[in-house]
């Protein structure tokens, strides 16, 4: 290894490949990170433009936009689920993980670069297959409208008979399989490449971060993909594992479904805690307050995470213990997660804040990450759940916590790292604009959603009664606020890329610790060839 | 030490194995799942007894409700004979169902079934059942098909299920074959519901 580096070294100094073997045979971590990045935000106006459609047929009762016809209900059910598995698949997992991730793991560990490259390239292109996959099954025989937890019956070959359920099945496993591959190569990396003196206890709380995201990845996803190979079997082999009139439970599919689905939430949020302590270390200037405490905070929320599915599934039917069993494990949550935003508090108290904009955003994901938090201890009673369960109450829970956070957490890492991904910094004027649009828009988007939710809107339904219509009308203003923020950040990104001031390797200056202020901005094409001696360090400096 | 290289393929093999653990796993949910509600009695899954196995018997009656439901896919029209019984705990007892085939083919059909409140399933016995089998039904030809089954007196005895003052035996029939002239998928589609509740 040592050898070829330093006959790289002298080979190609500056030597960069042409346009199509740099973008499309890539097995560089940076362009890779680049690729996931650019495929997230294309991704991201597809999932959005069909949550604003959704919105603007909600703004009042009646239907407007959609056709009063099962074609066009059907339609309303496939936008509801094609928004649901673009932002989970598509945007935030690719952009977190495949984006932030191959970035930045290696240079903040001091690794050349992934353990596997080609492996990642493959990665990166079973991705955008599986996109392409889901983007057809939109456009065939009606479209999957199962939502993204794709229940049988409604995902049956007797409510779906068409091939679309079938092409988002495989659009599915392929992107499961790009996401395994991917987790088993940060995991490799993290755990044998890290530099001289980066023991696991000195590594940055992003990269602990990805290294317990990777492997709830590995211990999820495999229990996904064989549910859905069973529903695969069951629509076009005749197989009965969710048919009651064949034997099977339909119910066996909602715990598979969400033994997988409540470690993906940590899946998607998990990253964003590691960004958030980056940028909240940095801005205040401090170490992370308790690092240990938080990295372990991490690895215990994904232990937790794996025995508290249920809680998703109250309404089936369970016995009152179960109930209790559930409720009980499901509040226990709120301890390492209350570890961690006690630690981002303490990291700030006293520190010397600078309101930067990543800083913004990190601020702004802790306020909303709180609020979901609350209202999911809420729903983490059995009891009430019963009566909350698919209102538009769970709606305004999940879009604060794993929604909008993920999405306020890629932002922040996006303002905290585009100086060291492009060499240039944002507009501060127009970034301040974004960040407030955005941050006022999807708090008046899904505030009222807990009134309306409360009052018992139901989940994943076109048409509402009048009572509903004030609350929809002002998230809908919401939504609105919120695509404006949303353009807003393309024209930030157009800026920094056409007109952004050129910065040094680091521009945050004293609180900027870890090792990828090290390097030059833009990141160069090799980095970290020598490995640097992290020996004698404190951690995650 | 081993170099780089083999060192990161040993873990990443590893890894590898963990993934294929858990998709085996997944699939060995199906069987243990089935037999956890086997055992347990969940989700109301009555427990099964072969006739002359040995019962406490006990002077306490129970009300036994029954209920009769029918996929759309299958033309059948099925009923309870006796909508309740008052049974003697721990002694065996026999009720009807009717079932006719109203449409003009030979159709087979099975019945699933399970007994409400979910937490009395497992002092809820069958001793033998039309449901243990298929049913075939020529057109037009009616049948009345029984269940024998009994209730544990410990139901009284477990402070969780001692306030059950009723049980529902609840079935739905379905149909066996599943090619296209038999399941009409169209009409399924087209229905909110799976199920017609017919009693």
């Amino acid at each position: 290894m040592a050898n070829s580096v330093e006959a790289h070294h002298g080979e190609h100094e500056h030597h960069y490949p042409g346009f199509f073997t740099r973008w499309f045979c890539s097995t560089n971590h940076k362009d890779i990170g680049t690729l996931y990045l650019w495929v997230a935000m294309i991704a991201a106006i597809i999932g959005g433009v069909m949550s604003w459609y959704i919105r603007a047929e909600l703004a009042e009762p009646g239907l407007q936009l959609i056709s009063n016809d099962p074609e066009g209900r059907q339609f309303y059910n496939v936008l509801v689920t094609g928004h649901g598995f673009i932002m989970v698949f598509f945007v935030v997992m690719p952009a977190m993980i495949g984006g932030f991730g191959n970035w930045f793991v290696p240079l903040m560990i001091g690794a050349p670069d992934m353990a596997f490259p080609r492996m990642n390239n493959i990665s990166f292109w079973l991705l955008a297959a599986g996109f392409i996959l889901l983007l057809i099954a939109a456009f065939i025989d009606g479209g999957p409208g199962t939502g993204w937890t794709v229940y049988p019956p409604l995902s049956s070959a007797d409510f779906h008979p068409g091939r679309a359920v079938d092409f988002g099945i495989l659009s599915l496993h392929v992107a499961g399989a790009s996401s395994i591959l991917g987790a088993i190569n940060f995991i490799v990396t993290i755990f044998n490449m890290r530099a001289p003196g980066m023991t696991i206890h000195r590594m940055p709380l992003f990269v602990w971060a990805m290294l317990i995201t990777a492997f709830l990845l590995l211990l999820a996803l495999p229990v996904l993909a064989g549910g859905l190979t069973m529903l695969l079997t069951d629509r076009n082999f005749g197989t009965s594992f969710f048919d009651p009139g064949q034997g099977g439970d339909p119910v066996l599919w909602q715990h598979l479904f969400w033994f997988f689905g409540h470690p993906e939430v940590y899946i998607i949020i998990l990253p964003a805690f590691g960004i958030i302590s980056q940028i909240v270390s940095t801005f205040s200037k401090k170490p992370v307050f308790g690092y240990l405490g938080m990295a372990y905070a991490m690895a215990a929320i994904g232990v937790v995470g794996f025995v508290v599915w249920a809680h998703h599934m109250y309404t089936v039917g369970f016995d009152v213990n179960t109930r209790a069993y559930f409720t009980a494990a499901t509040m226990v949550i709120a301890v390492p997660t209350g570890v961690k935003i006690f630690s981002w508090l303490a990291t700030m108290w006293g520190g010397s804040i600078r309101m930067e904009v990543p800083m913004m955003y990190a601020v702004a994901f802790i306020f909303l990450f709180v609020v979901g938090g609350v209202t999911g201890i809420t729903l983490a009673n059995s009891s009430a759940d019963l009566v909350f369960h698919d209102t538009y109450y769970v709606v305004a829970h999940f879009h604060y916590v794993m929604g909008i956070a993920a999405i306020l957490g890629m932002f922040a890492g996006w303002y905290y790292w585009i100086g060291k991904m492009s060499g240039r910094q944002y507009p501060e004027t127009l970034s301040r604009l974004q960040f407030w649009l955005f941050f006022i828009g999807v708090n008046v988007l899904f505030f009222p959603q807990h009134f309306s939710g409360f009052a018992g809107m139901p989940r994943r339904i076109p048409d509402y009664p009048d009572a509903y219509a004030p609350y929809n009308y002002i998230s809908s203003i919401g939504a609105l606020i919120t695509a404006v923020g949303t353009l807003l950040f393309f024209v930030v990104l157009w800026r920094t890329y056409a007109a952004g001031t050129r910065v040094g390797a680091n521009p945050w200056g004293e609180g900027a610790t870890t090792l990828e202020w090290s390097v030059d901005s833009p990141a160069p094409w090799h980095t970290h060839e020598d490995l640097p001696d992290m020996a004698g360090k404190a951690p995650a400096e | 030490m081993a170099s780089l290289q083999t060192r990161n393929r040993r873990i990443a093999i590893s890894l590898v194995t963990l993934v294929v653990g858990m998709l085996g796993l997944a699939y060995a949910s199906v069987p243990l799942y089935e037999l956890f509600c086997r055992v347990t009695g969940y989700g109301g899954t009555p427990k099964i007894k072969i006739a002359g196995a040995p019962v406490k018997k006990s002077n306490g009656t129970i009300e036994v409700r029954f209920d009769a439901n029918t996929n759309k896919a299958l033309q059948w029209h099925f009923k309870p004979v006796q909508v309740k019984q008052t049974v003697k705990l721990g002694e065996p007892s026999l009720a009807f169902y009717r079932v006719k085939n109203t449409s003009a083919n030979l159709l087979t059909g099975t019945a699933i079934f399970n007994v409400t409140p979910f937490k009395a399933a497992s002092y809820f016995s069958k001793i033998d059942c039309f449901c243990f089998v298929e049913q075939t039904l020529k057109p037009g030809q009616e049948i009345d098909m029984p269940v024998e089954f009994f209730v544990d007196p410990e139901i009284f005895s477990d402070p969780k299920t001692q306030e059950i003052s009723a049980i529902t035996l609840s079935y739905t029939f379905y149909p066996v074959e599943r090619d296209e002239d038999n399941v009409d998928r169209t009409l399924s589609r087209k229905s909110g519901s799976n199920d017609e509740i017919d009693s």
